[in-house]
């Protein structure tokens, strides 16, 4: 019955009790695009870099991390293969040779890291192929080279154009080839765009005279939730000659971001909370103040105060969480209807590329948001009518019902 | 033993500093199944009586007995529970809950008690009945004249079986024919279930049918 009283006290000033209302829709609504917006970009980062080079799991011989110089290969491919493929989470890996060097044009050189991969299981892995924009992946697999946008422009190089990479061999000199340019790609991070190159595993094996020795193999696993165990039964079985990464590993910054944005979320939904507590106080002492007669009223037959309270109290909740389920419903269909396909922020791409996040951002929805706002906006309006609540179990009844 | 007892009570408000002595030493005493009436010119004491009587505001000075307990002494709390299970209140202005049709505000009270909803329902049916409104049921009060609010007001009073009903002017802003209704219609609880009502009015419809008159005049009972 005091839920039957407090749903009707809302409707009695209608235009009232929607300004609050709309207000808890208002702010509930933003926190799930900004969180989208924020969550997205953060884990398009986290993708980005992962599908451009990280992979989930990277296997290299201890010390490759801190150290990558071309000496440090795999000291064992077959046991790291074998490793890889027995282990039930791996779905795919690539074998990589990893490099820096120098390339050169007839016009311009540029410092470069340089990676050989297996163009058959680097598709699989990642998303270079996609990313090329002009010309085409391997082909032949024969001294062809994909470089950036940024680099190709620096290097006046177009499709079919040579250019001549350098870099240490294994034994300390310097080694060169020839290659030609068999695509351009555009990659979402600049820093790949600008500095990174890929050719053939073998052409980059025989330049760097490797023979079949690589550096890393990068692992994709069914689920990425899974690489840190899956890279630690790896490890296990591997021992002490190798390393075995997973991408949390690999890219702490960026994990550490998203775990901490994951904690921020509370803090972004208590302001928000916060602001909305005052309309709520507002709202609630001006019901309090207008029902002065009818309070008195129900002191006089009986009515404690706990349940006086109650009712104020019922009725903040009751308006809170009405705002706070329609909010998330709008704010559901705004993300499924409009986010989810991506926002295009070309005009913007150029510094965004920058971190890594690409030109379209497509927002990303936490349950964790969700949750969060589905608890604290009801409680914060049930903390915003403790206040009021208090004004009306003060009033004296006699007082009260003369009130006019 | 005297339902109602009050000794030496006195009442003085402060008007802005002033003070205001609306009730002076009242000793009265009151039976159960009385049909009272204090009556007096405006401003000399009636509400003021019947807010202290029925716990609604507190004496400043003498002590008032209900069932030989005092109840002066007792806390908020205390006289809360007091209104809840002994008395009933009319007020001049109906005073019902808007939100509530007739037959939850007079349900309402009884939820106040902690009777269970079934049970309500049909009381309060049955009450209404009693009291031929039983078709303004689902009526809002401002559905209502305020006749028909006013009988409705009278079955939430004394729905929960009150020790005593306080009705301060009940019929002051119903015409003499409504209010003649009304009046009959409390005489007949009065009859038929023993209700003890105690009025205030200047209503001479109302003081004609007083079985006891006690008369207040400055604050003070007029004996004559
Ligand atoms: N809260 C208050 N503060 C100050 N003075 C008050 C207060 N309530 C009542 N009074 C004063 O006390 C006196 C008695 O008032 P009360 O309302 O009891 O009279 P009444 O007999 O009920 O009058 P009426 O017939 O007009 O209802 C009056 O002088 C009134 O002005
Ligand atoms: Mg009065």
């Amino acid at each position: 019955m005091l839920i039957k009283i407090a749903w009707r006290n809302i409707w009695r000033n209608k235009r009232r009790s929607i300004i609050v209302l709309s207000s808890v829709i208002v702010g509930i609504v933003a926190a799930i695009c900004m969180d989208a917006l924020q969550n997205g970009m953060l884990y398009q980062m986290l993708f980005n870099q992962i599908n451009l080079s990280t992979s989930h799991i990277q296997i290299h011989k201890n010390g490759f991390i801190d150290n990558k110089i071309v000496q440090n290969t795999i000291p064992d491919n077959n046991a790291a293969e074998q490793a890889a493929i027995e282990n039930e989470h791996v779905s795919f890996y690539s074998k990589r040779v990893i490099t820096f060097g120098l390339i050169s044009s007839a016009n311009n050189s540029s410092g470069i890291f340089l990676f050989g991969v297996d163009p058959e299981l680097e598709k699989n892995v990642s998303i270079i192929i996609s990313s090329v924009v002009k010309g085409k992946y391997f082909e032949t697999g024969i001294r062809e080279v994909l470089i950036g946008t940024t680099l190709s422009e620096k290097l006046q190089v177009d499709i079919g154009d040579k250019i001549v990479c350098m870099a240490n061999m294994k034994d300390g000199s310097i080694g060169s080839d020839v290659f030609r340019v068999i695509g351009i790609f555009r990659s979402p991070d600049s820093e790949y765009n600008k500095a990174y190159i890929y050719v053939p595993i073998t052409d980059a094996q025989n330049m760097l005279e490797l023979g079949a020795e690589y550096h890393e193999l990068a692992i994709i696993t069914k689920d990425y939730h899974f690489a840190p165990q899956a890279a630690d039964e790896i490890e296990s079985k591997l021992g002490e000659r190798f390393e075995v990464l997973s991408y949390d590993e690999v890219l702490p910054l960026l994990v550490m971001q998203l775990d901490m944005y994951k904690e921020m979320i509370y803090v972004i939904n208590f302001i928000i909370g916060l602001a909305l507590i005052f309309g709520i106080i507002n709202a609630m002492l001006m019901a309090v103040y207008e029902r002065t007669q009818e309070i008195g009223v129900l002191m006089a037959i009986g009515m404690k105060n706990g349940k006086i309270v109650n009712m104020i109290v019922l009725e903040a909740f009751l308006i809170g969480l009405l705002g706070t389920i329609i909010g998330v419903v709008l704010g559901w269909v705004l993300y499924k209807g409009v986010l989810i396909n991506g926002i295009d922020l070309s005009s913007f791409a150029e510094s965004l590329d920058s971190f890594g996040i690409g030109a379209i951002l497509y927002p990303k929805l936490s349950m964790e948001n969700l949750i969060s706002l589905l608890l604290t906006i009801p409680l914060i309006s049930i903390i915003g009518a403790f206040y009021p609540a208090y004004r009306a179990v003060k009033l004296q009844p006699v007082t009260a019902i003369r009130h006019v | 033993m005297d339902l109602i007892k009050t000794e030496n009570l006195d009442k003085t408000y402060s008007d802005n500093g002033v003070p205001v002595e609306a009730l002076k030493d009242i000793n009265l005493s009151f039976e159960r199944g009385e049909f009272t009436v204090i009556a007096g010119p405006s401003g000399s004491g009636k509400t003021t009586l019947l807010n202290v009587i029925g716990a609604l505001d507190k004496p400043t000075n003498g002590k008032i007995f209900l069932e030989g307990s005092d109840i002066t002494i007792k806390k908020r709390k205390e006289l809360s529970a007091l209104r809840l299970n002994k008395f009933g209140f009319v007020f001049q202005a109906y005073n019902l809950i808007p939100v509530l049709s007739a037959i939850e505000n007079i349900e309402f009270s009884m939820m106040l008690l902690g009777i269970p909803e079934s049970e309500r329902r049909s009381k309060a049916l049955s009450l209404l009945d009693e009291l031929e409104i039983k078709d303004l049921a689902y009526k809002r009060p401002n559905e209502m004249s305020g006749g028909q609010q006013q009988r409705v007001a009278v079955a939430r009073a004394i729905v929960n079986d009150p020790e005593i009903v306080f009705a301060d002017e009940p019929t002051a802003n119903l015409d003499s024919v409504t209010g003649g209704k009304l009046l009959d219609l409390m005489e007949k609880m009065n009859r038929d279930k023993n209700i003890t009502f105690i009025f205030s009015s200047h209503d001479n419809q109302v003081i004609e049918r007083a079985k006891r008159l006690i008369l207040l005049r400055d604050g003070k009972l007029d004996l004559k």
